[in-house]
Formats: structure tokens, C-alpha cells, sequence
């Protein structure tokens, strides 16, 4: 025995270890004790004992091997992970089987298997087609059929029985029992029964043929398999892969809706209960005789099934297939379930929840818009499940459209209409202050109250404009504050000053207007084209003329300075003519042609009333001066003749040298005077002789002197000649003293104004 | 028995032009401002007398086509007609029905159908001349204009598509 196995004896005398050892003390008082018993005479205490008595050991072996072992190899399992896990992992699908009646076990699993499949979804939807997919085999059937079938229990149940008198009596049994509603609807539902066909035109989903159990309920076939059929579109389109096999088995609550595909036809059969495999196979059968028989007729079908409805009674047979007596009472199709269930598997989102969303955020919008400076909304509405809004809006404002973005409302959705208006907030004048002063970058302006303050320095021009423009602010407006602004222009403000005050000093000139417009001076005002130059006049004062925006109108002065220029211009008077003004008169003083002398008086007399007085009473006649004297003496002179002679007579040389002076002098006097002097010298003879002849002597004559005079100097342009015969006699006695008179030059001086 | 007549239709068009109003205000003569929209298809049913004939049209409401979700064509297979469904106040739902058209015309070759101009009960925001329509008509097309606040024009359409599925 023990000696043939020597290991557990070595594990045994092994020392104690921690807390799995065990006490050998006791155990050999335990010994002693029995020992005892069977030989009360056996005495000696525990303490006797030795700590390693290897028959104690022995004895325990002997006793407990088997114990012992298997301690040690379960131990073993528990310290390894490993080994632990593949142990339970035998065991876990038992458990789960068993456990199934145990509520407690969906719930613990429940919320990690919810979070493992959403993110699983979340991270590839891929993963979910294709985890449906293989679902769609036959051997996992069941399985997809359980998990719809959760999904529709709950809600059938609260639409079906939960006001029904069926699902009252149910519940409170559930009530009673203990057991959950669920449980109970099953237990209640382990009959399967065929309760409609639909034979279904696979093309078109027009429903060719339906029959329905006695007592099932009946809703519009034509709706419901129209219905099948979209479900099974919207499948197939959605999981790519599963292009020809739609969906075979669908669970509606204690129904199961099985589809048969046939070439032409889908057989669809509604069973409630658990249908068993074999149903298949009947189902096919018929779905395949009807194929056979009337082959042509579904080919040809369009949406008439007048010709197809003897099938009715093939469908009728399927009906009448079940595996036990239907339950006398039982819940009707939950065709109010089929629509919400194509609802579910189409998810519909129902506009309700996202049209209380909209309008949650459309009364979050408005609360925004009326809180905006420049915005007044004076109706909201909605209209046409569009939303309405009226008001008023400043130009400036901001963009309603835009926070209409920043809300996630769709402008599509919004008819809004805003008239234009001026806002008076502070915020929104400011804006337009600032968009229309455009204030140099050293202005800022700030809102204080309800006044708007202006700081900083700025050209005088800006602030001229700004002054204009904060007295045209309506009325309610705030105040545009502009005191705290600093001249920039003081100097040249100055400059310009003195520039005014000097023109409206002159004469000619009338200032009718100053001011500063657009950043430059303006000046306007009435002058007089003999009045100071203002352009010269500027730039005497030192200004920019290219800062100066100047309007001249002429017009005709009529102080004395100008009326005085403005006669010496038009009546250029000799230099012999002075104009003086003498408080408002304007007196000419000097001598003048005659001529001239006309044409100052007629001046003098259509000058405008108001004009100064033009005095020319102190001006004389050319004729009366120095000129006049020498005409007189050139004209009293005469040079003689002797009888036949055409040169002069004798002994007067000393008369020729006499008259080329007086002659010169009026050469020279004349131009000064303005005056053009001609003299003529005419030649006489005496009555004696023929007449032709004495012409001809008389022009000679003439002529000798004139050529005398020249040879004295005399310019012969100023000396002109005729000979007048004996026409012109002086004395017209027949005397020798008389002939003697009349052979003779005279002269005649003409003095005529250059004009 | 069940079997009569049927004839599948489908409504088509551009988001919100108005379609499940359309078979609404046909099938159970109701209209409702609010707005649901459809998400995949919604069928429905109405029982015409055609030529002493009783036809059940089952009517196929599409989920309205925008940036989004286009159009599943799929839902148009065996469809004996459908109606194409514009906004009268949105010019470019009318594209969107005609590129509709087209694509159905490419799939199934070409199917009766009638263009409804929807929404004419709101003629201040109505931008469909009555030349656009002269157009389309002169293209053979049968057009109106209709409304489902009113029922104007709707009946009209169902019945002439009806007719004309069965000839
Ligand atoms: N004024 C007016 N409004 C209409 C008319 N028809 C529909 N509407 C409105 O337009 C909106 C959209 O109507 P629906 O019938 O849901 O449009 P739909 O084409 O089905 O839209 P989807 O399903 O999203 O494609 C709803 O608010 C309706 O009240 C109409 O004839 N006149
Ligand atoms: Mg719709």
C-alpha cells in the first residue's frame, strides 16, 4: 500500500503550509481518543505525540487518499486560467440552457450585448449585413425568427392585448402566476395553425390569390401583400449579397409569416404557433402544383386574377393545415401590427418628433431676432408647414437669414418678409454713423447712454461734415457728441480767415459764401473782371489752391476804383488825360482830342445810376494847346511869288527856316497828342495868262516849296500839294498890288484824332 | 373572393412636392398642413369603376427623391403607371420630376403617367407658367396643375392614369 506509492507520503510529511496545511496535532489526538476507546487502558497525551510520526501519516493516507487527490487536481484547475476557462466553457451552454427560466439572466446580459452590437454597428454597418446574412440560411432560422420576434412581442402585446378582453384575462394570469406576460403568450401559442395563403405575382407584387382560415382575421389581402412585397424589395436592396433571397421567415408576434419563392409566384403563408420543418415541404408542394397547373395564366398575369381564381382552392387546403386544434379563442392578425412593422423595418421617422424639434428651435430663432439691435419682428406664423415672420429690419441689422443657418432651420422652410426701416438703437446709428462719417483712424466712436461719443482729433473738414450730419439726426436718434474732438486744421483755418476778410475788403469783389465741404474751403462770391485776382491773392497768403474750391460769378462793380478802371479801359485817354476819384466822383483832368473828348462825355453819360459821377469838365480840347498855337502859325503864314515865277521870291529863307520848324515841332507833338496832322500846301498864281496854265503854275509853285521845306527837314509825308490856278485870289482887284497878293503857297493844317 | 382587378402605381416626385398628400386627399379625401415624411414606401388602396369594371389601384408612395436619398427604382417593378409630382412653388421640383422620368423610361421602358403640378391653391408663390405647361403638353405629356388642400385636378389624374394602365 503506502510503501508501493511512495509520493502522497512525501506530500503528506511535507511541512505545513499557511492555512492549507492541516493540524497533524490533532489529528493524533484523534487517533489517541479512538484508540482510547477501543483500549481505555491506553493512556498518554497528545503532547506524547511526535510532530512527525510517519504512521500518523500513513494512517491518514490510508484513510483519505482519494479525497486527497482529487483536492489536488481540482485545485490545480482553479489556480490556472486557462484550464478554469475551458472547464466553465464545457459547461456554460448547459447552464445557459438551464437558466433560460431565469429572468435574471437576459437582464445581466442584456446591456453588454446591447453595447458589443452598437459598436460593432458603429464601427462597420458592413458588420451587420453580414452577420444577417448567413441568418437568411435556413439552419439559423430560427434563431433570426427569435430575434425578431422579440422585437415584435412587445409591441403587439401593448397594441393587442392589452385592451383586448383576451389580453386582460392574460396578463392577470401572469399576475397570478408569477410568470412574465411574455411566458404566458407562449404558453398559450404552442399550437401552430395556417391562418392565411397569399399567392403573391412575384413581378408585380399584385396578389393573385388569398384564402384565410375560417375564423382568422381579415384585413385588405391586396394592401398586405403589396406590403410583403416592399418589405422584400427594401430588404434585397439593402443588403447587398442577398440580391435573390429576400427574406423566407418573418416573426409577428405569435405569427410567423413564412415565404415561399416559386418562378413565378410567392407562396406566403401567416402560421400561428411554432410551425415544424415539415410545413415547408407541404407549402412547396402546393406552390409547385400551382406552377404546373396554370403555368400559362401566371404568365400571363397583369393584375387580373379573374382567370387564376380557381387557385383559391389549392390555397384553401394549405389553410387547413395545423398541427392541433386551433384554441377556441385567439388573437386576431395583428394587422394593425403589419403596417408598424414595415414601419419599423423601413425606419420610419416619424415628422412629429423633428417638426417639435424645428419649432423648438424656430421659437429660439425669433427670441434671437427680437433681441437684435435694427430688427423689429411683428408677426410670426406658420403657414403651408412653412414658417412665417414679418417685420421691420435696418439695413445694417444682421443678417436674419444667416442666424437662420446658425439655428439649423432650413430657409427653404422660411417665408420671411422684412421692410426696410431706420433703426434709432445706439448700436445700429453708430454703425450707420460710422459707415457714412468714416471717421479718420484717430476718431472713435462709443456708445455712453443713449449718447454717441466722438474722441480723438480729426481735419476741420471732417468735423464740419460730422457737425452736419449729427444735426440731421431724426428726432429719438441718440446724440452724437462731438466736443471731445481736436481741431486739426486750427492754423489753416486761420490762413484761410484772413484770405476772406482780405477779398471782402476789395473792391469788385462780393463773398457771398464760405465753408469747408469735402476736406477743402469753399468760396463763392460775385467779382468784378477788374477786381483783385483771388487766385493771386491765395497764393499771397500762403494757401493751397488745390485745397480751395472757389466760385466767381462777374458781375460789374460800381465802386469808384473799378468804374475809374474801368473807363481808362474803355476809353484808353491820352497821356495828356488824368482819372483822380475825389470821394465818389471820378474827375479827368488834362487836354484831349475833341474826339475823344465826344466819346468820354457819352460815357459819362450811360453809366449806370448808382455809379460814381464821371467828371471830365476840366479836360480841354486838343485845338486849345500847344498844337493849336502852332496850327494858327503854320496857317498864317505865305510865301510869294514874282509874276511867272514857280520858285519863291527872294529874301524870304529866313520864313522857310521859320515854318520847317513849326512844322517839325507839330511832327513831333502830334502822335503824343494822338493826333494825325496833314498840311496841305496850295499853290496860287494871278488872274493874267490862260487858265490851264496858271494850274499847272500854281502846282508847281507848291511843289517848289514843299521841296524846300524838305530840304530843311521837313518829313514830306506830312506835306501834301495842290495847285489851285488863279481860282482862290486872295484881292480880286485888277491891281499889280492885288496880282502880287494872290501869286503865292498857303497852308492849312488839318489835326485829326488817331483812333 | 379577392381577385378583381389591380393595377400598381407610383407616386413620384421631389421631398415634400406633396405625393402622400396627393393619395391622401384621393384615397380618404383629407388633407393635414403637417408634414411626415415618407421613408421608404407607403401603399395604399382605391377601388375605381373603370368600364363597368371595378379596378383596385394599389398605390405605391415613394419616398420623395432629394439630396440624400435617391430614388430606389426597384419599387417601380410591375408598376402599371405612376404619376410624376412637382411643386408648383419650387421650379426645381419640376427637374427633379423629369430626371425621375427619364430614369424610369431608361428601367422599364416607357409606362403611362400624368406630371402633377401641385400645391395651385397658393397662386402668389406660383412659379409654373402656363407656357411651361403649353410645353409639355405639346410634348404629349398630360399635365395639370392640382392641389391636395383642394382635391383640384387630382381625381382627374388617378382616373386618366387608370384608364390608360388598361388599355
Ligand atoms: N398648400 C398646399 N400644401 C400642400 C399641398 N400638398 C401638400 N402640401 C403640403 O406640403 C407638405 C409636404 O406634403 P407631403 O404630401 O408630405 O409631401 P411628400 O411629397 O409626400 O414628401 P416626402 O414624403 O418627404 O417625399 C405638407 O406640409 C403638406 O401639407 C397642396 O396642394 N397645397
Ligand atoms: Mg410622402
Amino acid at each position: 500500500m503506502s510503501t508501493s506509492s511512495p509520493e502522497p507520503l512525501e506530500w503528506l510529511l511535507r511541512p505545513p503550509s499557511g492555512e492549507n496545511g492541516f493540524d497533524r496535532k490533532a489529528l493524533a489526538a484523534l487517533l489517541l481518543d479512538i484508540a482510547r476507546n477501543v483500549r481505555p487502558e491506553l493512556a498518554g497525551t497528545p503532547d506524547a505525540a511526535p510532530a512527525t510520526d510517519i504512521r500518523l501519516e500513513q494512517l491518514r493516507t490510508l484513510l483519505m487518499g482519494h479525497e486527497i487527490e482529487l483536492l489536488a487536481r481540482l485545485s490545480n484547475i482553479l489556480d490556472d486560467p486557462e484550464q478554469l476557462a475551458a472547464a466553465v466553457g464545457r459547461i456554460l451552454p448547459t447552464a445557459f440552457a438551464q437558466a433560460t427560466g431565469d429572468a435574471r439572466l437576459g437582464q445581466v446580459l442584456a446591456p453588454s450585448l446591447e453595447k458589443a452590437t452598437q459598436t460593432s454597428i458603429r464601427n462597420d454597418p458592413h458588420t451587420l449585413v453580414n452577420i444577417l446574412y448567413p441568418l437568411i440560411v435556413p439552419a439559423i432560422r430560427k434563431s433570426i425568427g427569435e430575434t425578431i420576434d422579440r422585437t415584435f412581442q412587445s409591441l403587439n402585446e401593448t397594441l393587442k392585448h392589452s385592451l383586448t378582453l383576451r389580453g386582460l384575462a392574460w396578463r392577470w394570469e401572469a399576475w397570478r402566476t408569477g410568470l412574465s406576460f411574455a411566458e404566458v403568450v407562449l404558453k398559450h401559442t404552442l399550437v401552430y395553425q395556417v391562418e392565411h395563403v397569399f399567392l403573391i405575382h412575384r413581378h408585380t407584387g399584385l396578389l393573385i390569390c388569398h384564402a384565410a382560415a375560417e375564423n382568422a382575421a381579415s384585413q385588405d389581402p391586396q394592401l398586405v401583400s403589396s406590403m410583403l412585397t416592399a418589405i422584400q424589395d427594401f430588404v434585397r436592396d439593402s443588403f447587398s449579397g442577398a440580391e435573390n433571397q429576400g427574406i423566407d421567415t418573418m416573426r409577428l408576434g405569435e405569427l410567423t409569416v413564412w415565404s415561399e419563392p416559386g418562378p413565378i409566384a410567392t407562396l406566403v403563408a401567416v402560421i400561428r404557433g411554432k410551425p415544424p420543418e415539415e410545413l415547408h415541404d407541404s407549402l412547396n408542394a402546393a406552390l409547385s402544383r400551382i406552377h404546373q397547373e396554370r403555368h400559362q395564366a401566371l404568365q400571363d398575369f397583369d393584375g387580373d386574377g379573374t382567370s387564376l381564381a380557381d387557385v383559391e382552392a389549392e390555397l384553401t387546403e394549405c389553410v387547413a393545415l395545423r398541427q392541433a386544434r386551433p384554441q377556441k379563442t385567439r388573437f386576431g392578425f395583428p394587422w394593425l401590427a403589419l403596417p408598424i412593422a414595415v414601419a419599423v423595418l423601413l425606419f420610419v421617422s416619424a415628422r412629429v418628433t423633428r417638426s417639435w424639434q424645428e419649432d423648438r428651435r424656430w421659437d429660439h430663432y425669433l427670441a434671437q431676432l427680437r433681441a437684435l439691435p435694427g430688427i423689429v419682428v411683428t408677426e410670426t406664423g406658420r403657414r403651408d408647414g412653412k414658417f412665417t415672420l414679418t417685420g421691420l429690419r435696418d439695413p445694417l441689422a444682421a443678417d436674419p437669414q444667416q442666424a437662420l443657418g446658425a439655428m439649423e432651420i432650413d430657409p427653404a422652410n422660411v417665408i420671411a418678409r422684412w421692410a426696410p426701416y431706420q433703426a434709432l438703437d445706439p448700436q445700429i446709428v453708430l454703425k450707420r454713423l460710422a459707415a457714412t462719417l468714416d471717421p479718420p483712424p484717430d476718431v472713435r466712436l462709443s456708445i455712453d447712454g443713449d449718447r454717441i461719443m466722438a474722441e480723438g482729433a480729426a481735419p476741420a473738414a471732417w468735423l464740419e461734415r460730422a457737425r452736419a450730419i449729427a444735426r440731421t439726426l431724426p428726432a429719438g436718434a441718440p446724440i452724437l457728441d462731438l466736443a471731445s474732438i481736436r481741431n486739426l486744421d486750427a492754423q489753416a483755418d486761420r490762413r484761410w480767415d484772413d484770405y476772406v476778410a482780405r477779398l471782402r475788403a476789395q473792391p469788385g469783389i462780393v463773398v457771398t459764401e464760405t465753408g469747408q465741404r469735402f476736406g477743402k474751403f469753399m468760396i463763392a462770391g460775385l467779382r468784378d473782371p477788374l477786381a483783385l485776382d483771388p487766385e493771386v491773392a491765395l497764393t499771397e497768403a500762403g494757401i493751397d489752391p488745390a485745397h480751395v474750391i472757389a466760385r466767381w460769378a462777374p458781375y460789374q462793380a460800381l465802386d469808384p476804383q473799378i468804374v475809374l478802371r474801368r473807363l481808362q479801359a474803355t476809353l484808353t485817354p491820352p497821356p495828356t488825360v488824368r482819372f483822380v476819384v475825389e470821394g465818389d466822383r471820378i474827375v479827368a483832368q488834362g487836354s484831349a482830342p475833341s474826339l475823344w473828348l465826344e466819346r468820354a462825355h457819352m460815357a459819362a453819360r450811360i453809366l449806370p445810376s448808382g455809379a460814381p459821377v464821371f467828371d471830365l469838365d476840366a479836360v480841354k480840347t486838343v485845338s486849345d494847346g500847344a498844337i493849336g498855337k502852332l496850327r494858327d502859325d503854320i496857317q498864317a503864314r505865305t510865301i510869294r511869288f514874282d509874276n511867272n515865277e514857280p520858285l519863291p521870291a527872294s529874301g524870304q529863307d529866313a520864313l522857310l527856316d521859320q515854318l520847317a520848324d513849326d512844322l517839325k515841332a507839330l511832327e513831333t507833338l502830334a502822335p503824343s497828342l494822338h493826333v494825325v496832322a496833314r498840311v496841305m500846301l496850295t499853290g496860287h498864281s494871278d488872274a493874267l495868262g490862260k487858265g490851264t496854265f496858271n494850274l499847272s503854275l500854281s502846282l508847281a509853285r507848291a511843289e517848289a516849296v514843299r521841296a524846300l521845306l524838305r530840304k530843311r527837314g521837313v518829313d514830306p509825308d506830312l506835306l501834301q500839294v495842290r495847285g489851285a490856278g488863279d481860282l482862290e485870289p486872295i484881292l480880286a482887284q485888277p491891281t499889280e498890288a492885288a496880282r502880287s497878293a494872290n501869286r503865292r503857297v498857303s497852308f492849312t493844317v488839318e489835326l485829326e484824332e488817331q483812333l | 373572393m379577392t381577385a378583381t382587378l389591380q393595377k400598381k402605381i407610383c407616386m413620384l416626385g421631389a421631398f415634400s412636392v406633396g405625393k402622400t398628400s396627393l393619395v391622401r386627399r384621393y384615397v380618404s379625401s383629407v388633407f393635414s398642413d403637417a408634414y411626415l415624411t415618407t421613408v421608404g414606401v407607403k401603399i395604399d388602396k382605391k377601388a375605381v369603376d373603370l368600364d363597368g369594371r371595378t379596378v383596385n389601384l394599389i398605390l405605391w408612395d415613394l419616398a420623395g427623391e432629394d439630396d440624400v436619398n435617391a430614388l430606389r427604382l426597384s419599387y417601380l417593378r410591375g408598376a402599371a403607371g405612376y404619376v410624376l409630382v412637382a411643386d408648383g412653388t419650387r421650379p426645381a421640383t419640376l427637374d427633379v420630376a423629369l430626371s425621375l422620368r427619364g430614369r424610369v423610361e431608361n428601367d422599364y421602358g416607357p409606362l403611362p403617367f400624368v406630371l402633377l403640378l401641385n400645391k395651385n391653391d397658393l397662386p402668389d408663390q406660383w412659379t409654373i407658367t402656363e407656357g411651361d405647361m403649353i410645353g409639355l403638353r405639346n410634348a404629349g405629356w398630360w399635365v395639370r396643375s392640382s392641389s391636395a388642400r383642394t382635391g383640384e385636378g387630382v381625381e382627374d389624374a388617378f382616373i386618366d392614369l387608370a384608364s390608360r394602365t388598361l388599355r
